[in-house]
């Protein structure tokens, strides 16, 4: 596990990158066991068609390059592509606003559907070093700010209590329907953050954000790793 | 370390250097304050002029005194700090206690001046609490290093760390002439260019004057090691902590959303709340909470009882509770029909009680002093808190019932609080704390302190 990330991890720096793209930074938190989407990196059009077919429609297109950490404002995401038709043209329409020196992949993802989005982060404290974060995620994570800390490495026990403090964390619960969330998942996801932060120095930041809970089961669809300034007087540890 | 901490809180002699016979003058008070607080350990002086000074002999410098005094307290001005802790260091004092300001706190000659005095420290051997400090506190020894005039400091089992001399100065005055209870240890820590809170927390631990223990930090000198230390300790004993100024870290150039949420003192927050410490926000639950602590035991959850004079009482309390996250829960059986032998048949008695009735019918103490043994015998509460009304012409009564049934019940607290007349109310408070029972004089007060130890009370092991 520890020298496929490594292997990730140094070819990024090899290659100068700053942030790992959301491909590489899923491959780095799925071998610590964060749940992530099934998806597929491609780079043409042809490969895409192949690639839903495998992933099964419907899909999500994104662009997935490591200087598109916003991919959102973008235009680079075209969610629930149902058909081959409605992939060809999301296709067409990201490769354009991605511009002519475009030269990242695509990702065809699947579709997790849930109304309920959270966030898992790791931000290094200049005095406590990695602290993992968990809130409420998608658009609400900078509207409500309604997010908690805890400093690395996490007992089963900070994470439980992380999954509590947070004022939403009724969005948890069994609600409208909907299953509990199954927290055990969650607690080692955010153990597991802690964990990536404390074995790589070389990480500065991590965001998945959203992680969504399909059924009582939470997913990450999206993910960032941003990587600390070789320049820089090293990373906090 | 823990024999050099006792060598800070129970020295067995103890020099002042610049000691002064300018009355009002720090090295003047200091000599006063030891000899007020009963320090019964030898006391030498220094001061170049020699003679005698508060009736003990001066000596005219370090050299002359005799080597291994456990203690020394420093009161010359801050530039003659490092040459003083590196002679006091040759003499074989471990434990020296700076007092002067005009280090780090000031400009960035201070700073420089407190480089030095730390490589001082490091040469010396010796430990260092401050500079700029107003010195500490141990009872047990009848000890104080504190320039701030005090007297007779009451012992007991509260223990303080601050990042102000507020709590061996004017907030202990206040404690001393206000609160009625006794501390055991009380420490300012100043720059800590050697000391932090960590060394005292651990000291605090494993010390058995202490508790429980309160903070006040503007800044935790040392954050991983006050993480773990913390959590060992908050497991034995009770830790508060009044976190002052808003964290400056986080909000770096963050490309990632988590580097921009982490402002706001974000990650303190949740790193003090992970070392099970539990959190102030009130300067003065610094001593409300910790009056709680001193006479009685640790709630053993959220559920309260209280008595009320008053129907508007048993309203909004209730709801101050449920907005305290304390429950106020339904009394037994057993214990409504007891409550209800002494209620006129109109009012229903149930939690809260409400007791104007009862005091209408058989008499103030015997109303309240059997619902009060009713309630703290009743299986689901955890803690009582009576609302006394005193007035001349409703009466006042004698408030032993409260000592008594208090002493009675050891694991569930009674504090007490009023409405009435203010004379009455401050002369209840005067009996009643000396004799354990808490007393506040803001109908709210107990409840809030409830609250901070029923939480304080999760974050440790069930026992």
């Amino acid at each position: 596990m520890a020298t496929r990330v490594e292997r990730i991890l140094k070819a990024a720096r090899a290659k100068g990158q700053k942030t790992l793209s959301e491909y590489e930074s899923k491959r780095v938190l799925a071998a610590y066991g964060v749940p992530i989407s099934r998806e597929v990196l491609v780079s043409s059009q042809s490969e895409a068609k192949a690639a839903a077919k495998k992933v099964k429609y419907p899909v999500v297109l994104k662009g997935c390059s490591a200087d598109e950490a916003h991919k959102t404002e973008k235009g680079l995401i075209a969610v629930n592509l149902a058909s081959q038709s409605a992939l060809v043209d999301a296709f067409k329409t990201i490769s354009k606003r991605a511009g002519k020196n475009y030269d990242g992949a695509f990702l065809v993802q699947e579709m997790v559907s849930g109304s309920r989005e959270i966030m898992i982060g790791m931000h290094r404290d200049p005095s406590f070093g990695p602290a993992v974060m968990f809130g409420l995620g998608g658009i609400f994570t900078e509207i409500l700010q309604d997010v908690t800390f805890r400093v690395a490495p996490l007992r089963k026990k900070d994470a439980r209590d992380m999954l509590r403090s947070i004022r939403g964390h009724k969005i948890l619960e069994a609600v409208r329907g909907m299953p509990a969330a199954d927290l055990d998942i969650l607690c080692h996801a955010l153990m597991a953050v802690g964990q990536v932060a404390l074995d790589h120095p070389e990480i500065e930041e991590i965001d998945i954000n959203p992680l969504i809970i399909r059924g009582s089961k939470a997913v990450a669809v999206d993910a960032l790793i941003v990587l600390a300034d070789p320049e820089a007087d090293g990373a906090s540890s | 370390m823990a024999d050099v901490m006792e060598k800070f809180f129970a020295p067995k002699s103890v020099c002042v250097i610049g000691a002064s016979s300018t009355a009002g003058k720090p090295g003047n008070v200091v000599v006063k304050n030891m000899r007020d607080a009963g320090y019964k350990g030898k006391v030498y002086l220094v001061n170049p002029r020699g003679g005698e000074i508060e009736g003990y002999k001066v000596y005219k410098s370090i050299d002359e005194l005799p080597d291994n005094i456990d203690q020394a307290v420093v009161t010359l001005p801050a530039s003659l700090a490092p040459e003083t802790v590196r002679a006091l260091g040759a003499k074989g004092t471990k434990a020296i206690v700076l007092a002067a300001s005009g280090f780090s706190e000031v400009d960035h000659a201070g700073e420089a001046l407190q480089d030095e005095l730390i490589a001082a420290i490091r040469e010396s051997g010796a430990r260092v609490l401050g500079p700029n400090t107003t010195g500490h506190v141990s009872t047990s020894s009848s000890y104080t290093s504190s320039f701030f005039p005090l007297g007779d400091i009451p012992r007991g089992s509260v223990s303080y760390i601050t990042q102000t001399g507020n709590f061996c100065g004017i907030s202990l005055r206040h404690i001393m002439s206000a609160e009625n209870f006794g501390i055991a240890r009380s420490c300012g820590l100043g720059n800590k260019a050697d000391l932090d809170e960590c060394d005292l927390l651990e000291y605090y631990g494993s010390d058995d004057e202490t508790k429980s223990i309160f903070m006040y930090l503007e800044s935790i000198k040392n954050p991983k090691r006050f993480l773990r230390v913390a959590r060992r300790v908050s497991q034995k004993k009770p830790v508060f902590l009044l976190k002052g100024g808003a964290s400056d870290a986080g909000a770096a150039a963050a490309v990632a959303h988590t580097g921009s949420l982490a402002a706001d003192g974000r990650v303190v927050d949740g790193a003090i709340e992970q070392a099970g410490v539990t959190r102030l926000r009130k300067y003065s639950h610094l001593f409300q909470v910790a009056k709680a602590l001193d006479t009685q035991s640790l709630p053993r959850g959220n559920r309260v009882s209280f008595l009320s004079p008053s129907g508007a009482f048993t309203v909004c309390l209730t709801d101050i509770c449920r907005s305290l996250d304390l429950e106020v829960p339904d009394l037994e059986d057993k214990t409504c029909k007891r409550l209800q032998e002494y209620a006129p048949p109109f009012i229903r008695m149930r939690n809260p009680v409400d007791i104007f009735g009862s005091v209408g019918l058989v008499g103030y103490e015997k109303a309240y002093g059997d619902a009060l043994d009713a309630v703290l015998a009743d299986r689901n509460i955890d803690a009582v808190v009576v609302i006394m009304m005193l007035t001349t012409e409703t009466g006042v009564p004698k408030m032993d019932f409260i000592v008594d049934l208090s002493k009675k019940y050891p694991n569930k607290p009674v504090y007490v609080t009023f409405m009435g007349e203010h004379k009455h109310n401050v002369a209840a408070k005067e009996y009643l704390e000396p004799k354990g029972v808490p007393c506040y004089m803001l109908v709210e007060e107990p409840f809030e302190v409830l609250s901070l130890l029923a939480s304080c009370r999760k974050n440790m092991p069930v026992r």
